[in-house]
């Protein structure tokens, strides 16, 4: 209990922290700037095309209670229809990336093998593969296979490097204890490839937001941010548009922060090294 | 007392471009059971190598390896090793670490917590089981890599210069515990390292190596008793004898090709 308090103590000192206030206060600012310069060029410019954040914000809380006349569907199901995409081509790559880069990494011949595909592969936008993935695999699976190519090579280069850092030192010492080579895979190789895997998982979250946006924008059917996003600007209805904008913005900053939070908990072995 | 390592003219050699590079040469050696060996040498002169071999982590040209009259031939839970990089697994906690080889052998948790709570202790660590290495200074991750050799109950345990990266004053107060440690636990020990001083305070014999390729050139019975004063004149004189040895082997390097010839 004393001791809980004590750390209670602490953090509040760390939050008064001046330059902590400081640095906070600069940030609030900067976001204040931002409304204030876009009311500004809203009120200037005087166009439908640009809506005042007030506009804006009433399009959002709007969009979730009343259907959208193009797709007849509320905010909240364009949400849930892009994250089953999201979540499922994501959980895809990461199941296809991470046995395949531990095997790469660790065996010379797969990886001898696998070196000029992904090099191939690897630099082609995911979004190029839109058009025709669309047409082989029809608007349900083919945004997902974006998504799934996008994350699929940032988390497959990360565990390919995890595997060839592994210092062989600890493989050594493993081996002294004991460790067959099942057990080092996933006793050793695989721990500690850990934090380059979420480091990749970070990078693919980022590049898999992406491709579900303009993914959906060139060929969902149903419903989906990214396709809300092209029908309002369709239909003249720009404020609703930005609120879609918004929507992605606020689902990627969660994602992302989601995902660093998890890789900071897996790496806090790594942090101070 | 019985020998529990014989090592009869064990060679290795490295493929070097279109030559091979011999690392070390027809040793034999055999080590007592509960005795401290140290071996001695310069850098270069194939030490680690001959103790990676003990070890099973590399392969030997040709010359066998006995421990307990039972052929080496690769790693095994008779011998456990301390590295000069203590190469602890980062993401385990301390407790975890030492108990990596326990988990291995399937233990029960149980098991595992009575075994990994008495060479904590042992090694001085009591109080630090839920720290990551990265919490723990150079000193106190060697107990743990000491800790962890240990707690597989080998019985040898073959340590690469575990002390080469602490400071001078941790490197003293390391080389006491572990002579502390070996009492208790009545372990062989073979030690590698480059410090006469080290090797003098530690050893029961000291095995001098020469360098390219590597061979014994001698091997000295320590008769000091311990605990061992550095300060006495004794230890000074020894020091002094194997110090010179070790000097006349690392200044006669460039001759010691015709040299070792000439020994064969």
């Amino acid at each position: 209990m004393a001791n809980g308090i004590k750390t209670w103590f602490k953090s509040v000192i760390r939050i008064l922290d001046k330059k902590r206030v400081v640095r906070f206060s600069i940030s609030i600012l900067s976001l204040i700037a931002f409304v204030i310069i876009w009311q500004i060029a809203a009120d200037i410019s005087d166009t439908e095309y640009l809506p005042t954040p007030g506009e804006v914000l009433d399009a959002f809380f709007d969009s979730f209670v009343t259907k959208d006349p193009a797709s007849q569907v509320t905010m909240w199901q364009n949400i849930e229809m892009s994250l089953d995409r999201f979540i499922i081509g994501f959980l895809l790559a990461m199941i296809l990336a991470v046995p395949m880069g531990l095997l790469i990494g660790y065996f010379w011949v797969p990886g001898a093998f696998a070196k000029p595909l992904i090099e191939i592969f690897r630099p082609i936008p995911p979004i190029a593969w839109v058009p025709i993935f669309l047409v082989i695999f029809k608007d349900v699976w083919g945004p997902i296979i974006v998504i799934l190519i996008g994350a699929f090579f940032p988390v497959l280069s990360n565990v390919v490097f995890g595997v060839k850092s592994v210092e062989p030192h600890l493989i050594d010492a493993a081996k002294t204890l004991g460790a067959g080579r099942a057990t080092l895979f996933t006793k050793v190789i695989f721990p500690y490839t850990i934090p380059y895997l979420m480091a990749g998982v970070t990078i693919g979250l980022g590049i898999a937001w992406m491709c579900i946006v303009a993914a959906e924008m060139i060929g969902a059917r149903g419903g989906g941010v990214g396709l809300y996003i092209y029908n309002q600007a369709a239909i003249g209805r720009f404020d609703y548009m930005f609120a879609g904008i918004v929507v992605i913005a606020l689902l990627g900053l969660i994602t992302v922060g989601l995902a660093s939070f998890v890789e900071k908990r897996l790496s806090k072995w790594k942090e101070v090294r | 007392m019985a020998v529990i390592l014989s090592i009869q003219s064990l060679t290795k050699e490295f493929p070097k471009d279109e030559k091979r590079l011999v690392a070390i040469e027809n040793i034999s050696l055999e080590v007592q059971d509960g005795e401290f060996l140290c071996i001695l040498g310069p850098s270069g002169c194939g030490k680690t190598t001959l103790l990676r071999i003990i070890a099973g982590l590399s392969k030997q040209t040709s010359g066998v390896i006995e421990v307990n009259k039972k052929k080496v031939s690769g790693p095994g839970s008779d011998r456990g090793m301390v590295f000069q990089e203590f190469a602890l697994f980062p993401w385990r906690t301390v407790r975890r670490n030492v108990e990596f080889g326990l988990e291995l052998r399937k233990l029960t948790s149980k098991e595992r917590r009575r075994i990994s709570d008495f060479y904590i202790e042992l090694v001085g660590l009591k109080g630090f089981e839920n720290s990551y290495p990265y919490e723990l200074s150079g000193g106190m991750k060697q107990r743990v890599g000491i800790a962890r050799a240990l707690a597989n109950e080998p019985a040898i345990l073959l340590m690469d210069e575990p002390f080469g990266a602490l400071d001078a004053q941790t490197r003293n107060q390391m080389q006491k515990e572990l002579l502390r440690i070996w009492e208790t636990t009545k372990k062989t020990i073979i030690f590698i390292t480059h410090s006469v001083d080290e090797a003098c305070y530690l050893a029961d014999r000291i095995v001098v190596m020469t360098a390219r390729p590597g061979t014994i050139k001698d091997i000295f019975d320590i008769p000091i008793s311990r605990p061992r004063d550095r300060a006495s004149i004794e230890f000074a004189q020894l020091r002094k004898k194997i110090l010179e040895e070790l000097e006349r082997e690392v200044f006669s390097v460039p001759s010691t090709i015709t040299g070792v010839e000439e020994k064969i």
